[in-house]
Formats: C-alpha cells, sequence, structure tokens
C-alpha cells in the first residue's frame, strides 16, 4: 500500500518533468547542428585569435592575449586590405544594383522571346565561380584573349595585359564581378516587380504620370526591401569574396587588389599563421555584424508594415 | 501503453540514428584498405597534377601493382598551386593518405606538423645509399629541419635556360655563354611590333626559384645564409645582379610578365611570344609537345664575374605520412622509386634527373638537351650547388607571400631593388635565428 501511494505520488512529478523538457529535446537537434557548424567554428575562431599558433612553427605557439590585435594595428597590409575591400564593396555594389535594376526593368517588359532573353540574363549567376575566373582569365590572357587582337589591330601594344596593370587589375576584377554578380539583383527586383498591380500604373498614366514619376512613385518603394536585402547579401558576399579575386589576380599586382578576405586567406592558409589569420578573421567578422546592423537600422527593414 | 509505444519509437530512431552514424563512420575510415584476404590499398596523392605527368604516374603504379600483388595504389592528383591546403586540411583532420609527391621545399613545414614519416630505415636497410646520387641525398636531408631523410631522393630537377635556336639564328646571334651575350640575346630578339620579346620573366606567383636561378648564379654566391647565420640577399654581389635581372622587364619582356606565373611563362615560350626562359628541366617534354626539338636549344645559366658556377638543383621525390596504416606496402612503393626500373621509367617520363646512378647511365639521359645539360651541370668539379634553406619553416611564407608584392612593386619601378634586397635580408636572417633558437 504504501509503494502504491510513492508510486501515485512520484508519477505526476516525473510527468511534468518530462513535459518540461519535451520542448528541449525537440529543438535539440537544430540546437545541437547550430552548436557545430556555428557556435564552434566561430568560437574557436575567437579562440585562436588570442594565440600564436603557427603549425610550422610549434614551439612558438601559445596564449598571447590581444598581441595579434596589436600587430594588426600597426600592420600597413591589414589597412591597405581593409581600404581595398570598402573600394571593392561600395564600386561593386552600386555598378550590380544599377545594372541588376536596368537588365530588371528591361526583362520585365513584355517583348517576344522574353523567356530566353531571362534565362541568358540570369546564366552568369549560375556559373561556378571557377569557371566565371576562368572565362575571364581566358579572355584578358595576353597571348590568345581580346588584347591579342587588339595588338593586331594596332590598338594597344603587344604583351599588355589588364591584369597586369595596378588600377587596370582593379577594374578587370570589376567587370568579372559584375558580369556573375548584376543577375542576382535583376532576379530579387524582378520577383518583387512582377508583384507589383498593372492597374497601378494605368491609374498613374491616366494622371497623368511619366516615367519617372511612375518608377518613383511606385517602382521603387515595391522593389526598395528587394533592393535592401539584396545590396545586403551582396555586400557582405562582395566583401568576403576570395575565389574570383585569387584565382583572377592573386592578391596582385603588388598586393593592389587584396581584400581583407584574402589577406586572411594567404596568412591562415598558405603562411599556415592560423593566430594571426584568426584575428584578421575576428576583426572582419565584428565589422560585418556592426554594418549589418546598421545598414538595416538605417533602411527600417522590417518596420514598414 | 501509448506512452510505451512512443518510448519505442524514440529508442528505434536513436538506433538508427547510432547505426547510420556507424555507418558514417565505417565509411570514412574506408579508405585505409587491408581488407581480410591480405589486400592492401594505398592512397598516393600527387602534388603536380598535368595530364601528361598523371598518365605516367598511373604507369609508374601500374608497374608496381604488376610487381607487387596483394598491393593497390590509388591515385589522387591535387592542384600544383594550392595542394598544401588540402594537405594542411588532412593533417588537421587526421585524414592523410599513406604516399605523397612532395618537393624539397614542402619538406620543413611538414615535418613541421608531424605529418612525414622518417625513412631513414628504409633508405639505410635497403642499401640504397650506395645506389643514390650522393648530392641528391644530402640536400634531402638537409631539406628537413632534422636532418633526417623524409622522401626519397628520386629525382632531381636542374634549373636551366630554354633558347629559342630558330630565333637566335635568324637574328644572328649563338647560344649565349655569358651573362652579356645573354642580354645582347635578350635585346637581339625582342621586337614589340611583332609581339617577339627576347626574355620571358616570372613576376608572378612562385617567382623566387627564376630569381634565385638567375641572380645568385650571376652572383657567384651559392649560400643564402653567410657563417653568421646573415642573409646574402643583401650582399653587393647579389644587389647588382638583381638589378641586371629588373632590367630585363619591360626592356626585352612583355608587360604582361607583371603577373606571370609557371603557367603564363611556358605558354609565352612555347607560343612563339618570347625566345628565352628559366625554368627547370621538367618542363622540357612540355615545351617539345608545342616546339620541335631543332627549334629549342637548353643550357645552364652562365659562370659569373667570380668564375663560380652556381647550379640550382631542387630533389624531388615520394614521401610516406606517419599515420599510414601500411607503412611496410608504402615503403615497398617507395623503394620502387628509386629501384632502376621505376626511377629510369619515372625520370624519363617526367624529364627529371634521375637519383638511380645506374639509371643516370642510360642512353636516355645524354639523348636529351635538358637532362644533357643536367649532367654537365653535376660533373663539372668547379661547381657550386645553391644551398637553399629550405629547412627553414617560414622559407615559403617570406619568399612567396611577403615577397611578390614588393618584387612586383620593383618591377614596376615603385621599389628599389637596394630596399628590395636589404628589406628581405633582414626577414629572411630573423628567421634563420628563430630557426637555430629552435633547434638549440
Amino acid at each position: 500500500m504504501t509503494s502504491t501511494t510513492q508510486a501515485q505520488g512520484i508519477t505526476p512529478t516525473r510527468r511534468r518533468g518530462g513535459k518540461r523538457w519535451y520542448p528541449y529535446l525537440l529543438i535539440a537537434p537544430a540546437a545541437a547542428l547550430v552548436a557545430i557548424f556555428l557556435v564552434y567554428p566561430v568560437g574557436s575562431v575567437f579562440y585562436y585569435s588570442l594565440q600564436n599558433y603557427n603549425v610550422t612553427m610549434p614551439l612558438y605557439n601559445g596564449f598571447v592575449g590581444f598581441d595579434n590585435f596589436v600587430a594588426i594595428a600597426n600592420d600597413q597590409k591589414f589597412w591597405d586590405s581593409l581600404l581595398f575591400t570598402f573600394k571593392w564593396v561600395v564600386v561593386e555594389i552600386g555598378l550590380q544594383f544599377v545594372f541588376g535594376l536596368i537588365l530588371a526593368l528591361l526583362i520585365n517588359q513584355a517583348f517576344k522571346g522574353r523567356g530566353i532573353v531571362r534565362s541568358l540574363v540570369f546564366t552568369p549567376w549560375a556559373v561556378a565561380g571557377i569557371l566565371t575566373t576562368t572565362i575571364w582569365l581566358l579572355i584578358y590572357n595576353p597571348t590568345t584573349g581580346v588584347g591579342r587582337y587588339l595588338a593586331d589591330m594596332g590598338l594597344i601594344p603587344y604583351g599588355t595585359s589588364l591584369l597586369a596593370g595596378e588600377d587596370t587589375a582593379f577594374w578587370a576584377a570589376v567587370l568579372a564581378e559584375l558580369w556573375k554578380g548584376a543577375p542576382f539583383f535583376a532576379i530579387l527586383i524582378l520577383a518583387d516587380l512582377q508583384s507589383v498591380p498593372a492597374e497601378l500604373y494605368e491609374s498613374a498614366e491616366m494622371d497623368g504620370a511619366g516615367r519617372v514619376r511612375k518608377f518613383l512613385s511606385i517602382t521603387w518603394p515595391h522593389i526598395r526591401l528587394a533592393v535592401v536585402i539584396a545590396t545586403l547579401l551582396r555586400a557582405v558576399w562582395e566583401f568576403n569574396n576570395v575565389d574570383l579575386l585569387y584565382t583572377l589576380t592573386g592578391g596582385g599586382p603588388a598586393g593592389s587588389t587584396t581584400t581583407l578576405p584574402l589577406y586572411v586567406a594567404q596568412t591562415a592558409i598558405y603562411d599556415r599563421d592560423f593566430g594571426y589569420g584568426s584575428a584578421l578573421t575576428v576583426i572582419a567578422f565584428v565589422l560585418l555584424i556592426i554594418f549589418t546592423a546598421v545598414y538595416l537600422r538605417i533602411n527600417r527593414f522590417g518596420k514598414d508594415d | 501503453m501509448r506512452s510505451k509505444t512512443m518510448r519505442t519509437k524514440r529508442w528505434m530512431l536513436v538506433s538508427v540514428a547510432a547505426i547510420g552514424a556507424m555507418t558514417l563512420a565505417s565509411c570514412t575510415s574506408g579508405g585505409e584498405g587491408g581488407g581480410a584476404d591480405g589486400e592492401v590499398t594505398l592512397e598516393l596523392w600527387d602534388t603536380d597534377t598535368r595530364p601528361e605527368r598523371t598518365e605516367n604516374l598511373e604507369k609508374l603504379i601500374d608497374m608496381f601493382e604488376a610487381e607487387n600483388p596483394g598491393i593497390t595504389i590509388d591515385y589522387l592528383g591535387l592542384p600544383t598551386d594550392s595542394y598544401m591546403q588540402k594537405i594542411s586540411t588532412a593533417i588537421s583532420t587526421g585524414a592523410t593518405p599513406d604516399l605523397l609527391t612532395p618537393k624539397a621545399s614542402d619538406i620543413s613545414a611538414l615535418v613541421a606538423q608531424g605529418a612525414l614519416a622518417p625513412i631513414e630505415d628504409v633508405f639505410v636497410d635497403g642499401g640504397w645509399e650506395e645506389q643514390i646520387d650522393p648530392v641528391m641525398v644530402e640536400s634531402t636531408r638537409a631539406a628537413a629541419p632534422d636532418g633526417q631523410l623524409y622522401m626519397t631522393p628520386a629525382t632531381a630537377l636542374v634549373d636551366v635556360i630554354y633558347y629559342r635556336a630558330d630565333w637566335l639564328k635568324e637574328a644572328g646571334l649563338e647560344t649565349p655563354a655569358t651573362w652579356d651575350e645573354f642580354e645582347a640575346a635578350a635585346e637581339g630578339m625582342t621586337d614589340k611590333a611583332s609581339g617577339q620579346f627576347g626574355y620571358t620573366i616570372r613576376g608572378g606567383s612562385g617567382f623566387f626559384p627564376q630569381f634565385m636561378d638567375m641572380v645568385y648564379t650571376r652572383a657567384g654566391i651559392g649560400e643564402l645564409f653567410d657563417e653568421d647565420g646573415a642573409s646574402t640577399l643583401d650582399d653587393p654581389a647579389v644587389i647588382e645582379a638583381t638589378q641586371a635581372y629588373v632590367d630585363l622587364y619591360g626592356a626585352t619582356t612583355a608587360d604582361s610578365d607583371l603577373t606571370a606565373d609557371f603557367k603564363v611563362m611556358i605558354a609565352q615560350f612555347s607560343g612563339g611570344g618570347a625566345g628565352m626562359l628559366s625554368h627547370s628541366i621538367g618542363s622540357y617534354p612540355t615545351i617539345l609537345e608545342s616546339l620541335e626539338s631543332e627549334q629549342i636549344a637548353v643550357g645552364l645559366p652562365y659562370p659569373s664575374e667570380n668564375g663560380s658556377q652556381v647550379i640550382a638543383q631542387l630533389t624531388t621525390g615520394f614521401g610516406m605520412f606517419a599515420d599510414s596504416e601500411h607503412k611496410e606496402a608504402a615503403a615497398k612503393f617507395l623503394e620502387f622509386t628509386m629501384g632502376e626500373e621505376g626511377n629510369s621509367f619515372w625520370a624519363e617520363a617526367s624529364g627529371y634527373m634521375p637519383g638511380n646512378t645506374a639509371v643516370a647511365d642510360e642512353p636516355w639521359v645524354a639523348e636529351s638537351q635538358a637532362l644533357a645539360a643536367a649532367a654537365e651541370a653535376r660533373s663539372n668539379p668547379d661547381a657550386i650547388p645553391l644551398n637553399v634553406p629550405y629547412y627553414l619553416p617560414e622559407w615559403t611564407s617570406i619568399t612567396d607571400t611577403a615577397m611578390l608584392p614588393d618584387w612586383q612593386s620593383v618591377l614596376q619601378g615603385n621599389m628599389s631593388v637596394e630596399d628590395f634586397c636589404t628589406t628581405y635580408a633582414k626577414e629572411l636572417t630573423e628567421a634563420q635565428a628563430r630557426y637555430e633558437d629552435a633547434m638549440k
């Protein structure tokens, strides 16, 4: 009888306890994945940023506090790469937005063969990064590319390459990335453009609105959120761009096209100095977090409704 | 009852997940080979993937497998310019293969990470000391911080200068035999209006081997550090030779050479854009795919003003990873690459100098212009080897990552040769001091 009473007294508590843990059990797999694929990698980068950790020189490895960050503050290559990163992001995003918007407005019009044209416009976005670079490397090749034909026509000297000049290498890389990136803007903007009711344009036309007025008063308010999210995503991606710049220019000539992530790659991957590379990564991470928060706040993202 | 059913279901899910995890785990370790039937599967990673090299390496593997039933080798080619990333990841995750084709310049970094297995026992017990070129053995040992052998001294690359013999003939010039004649040939073969340049300089990635080949040989200095551990990069003779090398850029080379890596250089020479090229003998088979042997001449860099003939040589071979579970089988392959049959095939197919001294006397060595030039270097009693400090853990990061942007600034005239040489002489001297400190 006693044991029955105890059982009756304990079981509800256990059930309540079980119910209390049940939601946590349900989110546990997702939490585990986040911990494994996000918290641990980010945490390890923060950890190594406080270490001297070069796998080729284990003798000197160990905790150094903020020494890596102090060294970065005095590292001219860091400041140069950071400055170039901002220049790269601003120019790329500006041009990609303008060309993406123009493309979206054009292919939103009704015309014969629009489906094929839309497919062609979006094709560069579907091309793998390394293939994009290969295409543009062939175009810029001084022996077999466009430069050779221009030289044959006497327009430029033989043996010149856009990738071999500090100024021209920048614009050569911008053009290659623009070719790949503009369709992304076009896709997102076009999706919003298609949701604009045609009646709005018809009413505006009846009220005598011109093309510019219709764009500013109808089109822009509809596509603004798409533009905000597209510029944010592309800005982060362009900031982190490594594949195109590494394979196209290698960060050169003379380091003139080295972005901060490319500098991280050179330091951590090639020089195997993971401590210093991690500290550089922490700075890039913090900069992107601040940029994202400020950008969304300025654009009042999510507060329009 | 319902609760019991749910619990059962949960346990089933957990069991399925556990079985799945075990399956995945078994998949990841599936590459170890070593089945119950005694079959062993080795994994070989190649660090210099090119179509013709892959074909030759697969033939070498076939030859080995035919002689060693029960051992199979799986080949994986890694990109030449990024193989170290893949290897570093494999080391970090404990997923290294059994065999690798390192260069002497890779050994220090791999040994520092405890990745490579020493092969002194295999080498000494197999009696290879008597059969392999002693200079190659010594340089391979010197490439490791602890002076041990971590790679078979199977083959060597010697740096030479390739000439377009037909261009020289058209210009009424002889194959250069001195540095002055070299400069005259570079000028004589340059015709910018038709896109023809006398020389192709390596301004891009991996520039330093060509730099050493052209600068240290001209300066007549074979040591990168003097007896006190100070870098010789700021030696007046080296600075002067560097200036002469830099002066070629733009005057007798294409401006696009500022970013030229080895593929661009080879294409420039083979494609009729440049009359002279500094590179290793390993490029000879590739060049012969585009040009006839009569169109090419090959020679060593010239003696310096002080009379020294400096020879730049890089040993290449095969190594074994420390984590290999089949070291015995892997060692058999290493020995095969040093034996007469394997060494002869691999060296001839690759265009490398064979490490096996018996193979070095085979007729095909003398028939190759490039190998004949390399053999001449080896037989010259007055030749000085260029001793490159591959043992320095920071060697690659200084001579490639750090130096490259400034080297391109020098070529563009934005940095003086003297500043470049003194800046990096200081860095190399400090790296050498750190190394000596670590070895105490």
